[in-house]
């Protein structure tokens, strides 16, 4: 059973029964009213009569004559073909003996619809009694009038009612019908759908908290698409960064081994197989790295920046040599807060593909400085840069902005989700700037070590 | 035998490929983006593409679209193994699709099928006085017809296909004639010393050591 339909039933059922119950009431209240009515009035009119032929009775003694029945029977008679004109019945009994009407005409009269009230005659008459009886059957007919009317009301206060409820709920469920089809098509995967309802009351509330949820869901569901499509992404990247360096091994040891070749071709097959291991194994320990850095707590401390910069110096003392590109440290501050190797990684990552990026001769900055209350670490050179494409997804695992230029050097295209990594473990920010032709500036924005809380 | 352009961003894969078609006599030219290929495609001639799927700029999908006009027989090259990659490859009338690691055996082998296939392997292998012509099934030692019987014929076939590389015993039973061959590599033994009696091969026929037997001819 739908909610409209039981929602017209039960207010119909109610209606009508409310209706009738109330209309029953007043209809049985003033039927009693009528009554009471009816009786006080024959109860007056039956003591004027009673008065009055107290009266007449009085009158007759008073001239001396003596109450025989006959005369007695003429005095009611008197009175009573008067009020017999009016629907009003008298009897006139003695002791219980019937002296008027001496005929049997009264009889016939029904009982349900007469008011009959006795009273015995005032002393000292007292042995006689008047029974007065008033035909109401005018009063029956209006009350069944009444009552064929009330029916006949019934009858088409019914149908009607029903009309304009079927009406009226259906308008009231209308947002219900819009809601529960949205909601269906939303299910079936449309989550662009919203219910289109503007109304105040409390099915525009819940559209707007709906419009509010599908909103959310939605959102949810492109950020997961996107998420799986970034690592769709990397598990192609990942078989692509394995199966090359696989290919070229398997593929120049069978070639070592089986082929009819020179000196010269075995020496270049044998480097390829070792280039090739190389870079698998800088695959592998990279990837060592990142599992490492998600599964070890790290330690915190103050880390001097002199120190630190004096190590990542030395670690890439002979890349920077060798391709003639000159190291430019700048320090403000004495100390940031971090995990000592952890930052020296972060640096050294940095240094690496802005010596990758840079011709001979440009420098490399490496700066350390305060800025808006926060300790900021940045590597900037002044190399080839990036677009605007290529700087979105160069943290991106596998990513490289020149693939066949950074393959030489064995890179796995790694080090920028490290260094992403490596920044999200301390709480940091990382900042990409980079534009094509001037350079690329990346970067760490530190607590200092003052405004880490003491007690960690 | 054919002219086959390797289109690879890997340079050590793209030297591979290339110094084995080399071994077996197919001269070639390297690619290394989608772009540099479609353009050596409009000049010169070309008679097989071994095309890299994930290629930096243009990718081998695109290339595919862009040098169809050509009708040169194509076959990709890749590290994806997507059922949706491969079949999306041969929609775009890829000849064939082989996955990142491959054995050069089985490159040269599906080479050998596409360009049969495509009418473009050489018609005749001649080395010093034997003359091989592949299409009649023909064999000519200083221009007198020699016989040699089909299992024979067979087997001289992917020897020089596979000039100048070892090739197993299993192997070759393999390539000459099918898994389900029922014999044991001892016929390979039994044929290599009647190809070398009819063809005065005692020394072309190589035995290598551990290995098998390898063709050896001038590159």
């Amino acid at each position: 059973m739908r909610f409209w339909h039981k929602n017209l039933l039960a207010v119909l059922i109610l209606f009508i029964a409310a209706l009738d119950i109330s209309v029953i009431m007043v209809m049985k209240k003033s039927w009693r009213l009528n009554m009471d009515s009816e009786t006080r009035r024959a109860a007056s009119e039956q003591m004027l009569i009673v008065n009055n032929i107290f009266e007449n009775l009085d009158s007759i003694r008073a001239r001396g004559s003596t109450l025989t029945p006959v005369l007695l029977a003429s005095v009611a008679q008197s009175n009573g073909d008067y009020y017999l004109s009016q629907g009003i019945g008298l009897e006139l009994r003695e002791n219980g003996r019937l002296l008027y009407p001496n005929t049997g005409g009264g009889q016939n009269r029904q009982v349900g619809q007469t008011i009959v009230l006795s009273k015995p005659l005032p002393a000292p008459y007292q042995d006689m009694e008047l029974t007065y009886s008033r035909d109401i059957s005018g009063l029956y007919a209006q009350q069944q009038e009444l009552n064929r009317f009330f029916v006949m009301i019934n009858w088409i206060a019914g149908p009607v009612l029903a009309l304009l409820l079927y009406l009226l709920i259906r308008r009231l469920t209308k947002p219900l019908k819009q809601l529960s089809e949205t909601t269906r098509t939303i299910a079936g995967g449309d989550y662009s759908n919203r219910v289109e309802l503007r109304s105040r009351d409390e099915f525009g509330e819940l559209a707007v908290h709906f419009n509010r949820m599908a909103a959310a869901v939605e959102q949810r569901m492109t950020e997961l698409s996107d998420m799986a499509e970034e690592k769709q992404r990397m598990v192609d990247n990942l078989a692509h960064e394995l199966r090359t360096p696989l290919t070229s091994m398997q593929g120049f040891a069978e070639f070592l081994t089986s082929a009819n070749i020179g000196r010269e071709e075995q020496i270049k097959a044998g480097r390829y197989i070792w280039s090739e291991t190389v870079r698998l194994k800088n695959l592998a320990f990279k990837l060592l790295d990142l599992s490492v850095l998600r599964h070890q707590p790290m330690v915190l401390s103050e880390v001097g920046v002199t120190g630190l910069f004096e190590a990542v110096k030395q670690t890439e003392e002979h890349q920077l040599k060798e391709s003639g590109i000159p190291l430019e440290i700048v320090s403000s501050i004495p100390a940031v807060r971090g995990d000592a190797d952890l930052l020296a990684a972060f640096l050294v990552n940095l240094i690496e593909n802005a010596i990758h990026a840079s011709k001979p001769g440009s420098p490399v900055h490496l700066l350390a400085y305060e800025q808006n209350g926060e300790a900021v670490l940045e590597v900037r050179d002044s190399g080839r840069g990036m677009t605007a494409e290529q700087s979105k997804r160069a943290f991106e695992p596998f990513y490289r902005a020149d693939p066949a230029r950074s393959r030489l050097y064995g890179n796995a295209g790694l080090g920028l989700s490290l260094c992403r990594q490596i920044a999200e473990a301390h709480q940091a920010r990382v900042e990409l700037e980079s534009v094509p032709g001037q350079g690329t500036g990346i970067r760490l924005i530190l607590q200092l070590p003052n405004n880490w809380p003491l007690t960690l | 035998m054919a002219h086959i352009l390797v289109v690879e961003d890997e340079q050590p894969i793209s030297d591979l490929i290339t110094m084995n078609l080399k071994l077996v006599g197919h001269t070639y030219a390297k690619a290394y983006t989608g772009l540099e290929a479609a353009e050596m495609l409009e000049h010169g001639h070309t008679d097989l593409i071994l095309l890299d799927v994930m290629l930096p700029g243009l990718d081998g999908f695109t290339v595919m679209q862009r040098i169809a006009h050509l009708r040169i027989p194509v076959i990709l090259i890749t590290a994806k193994n997507a059922l949706a990659d491969r079949i999306k490859g041969f929609e775009l009338g890829a000849e064939d699709y082989i996955i990142k690691p491959f054995e050069m055996l089985e490159l040269l082998a599906r080479i050998n099928v596409v360009l049969r296939r495509n009418e473009q392997s050489a018609p005749a292998f001649i080395c010093d006085e034997v003359e091989v012509r592949f299409a009649e099934r023909k064999v000519m030692v200083d221009r007198q017809p020699v016989d040699l019987t089909a299992r024979e014929f067979e087997l001289l076939e992917v020897l020089i296909r596979n000039r100048n590389i070892a090739l197993s015993r299993e192997k070759l039973l393999e390539l000459a004639w099918g898994y389900d061959f029922a014999g044991d590599t001892r016929t390979v033994d039994v044929h290599i010393r009647q190809l070398r009696k009819k063809l005065g091969w005692e020394d072309t026929i190589r035995t290598v050591f551990k290995l098998g037997y390898r063709l050896e001819v001038e590159v």
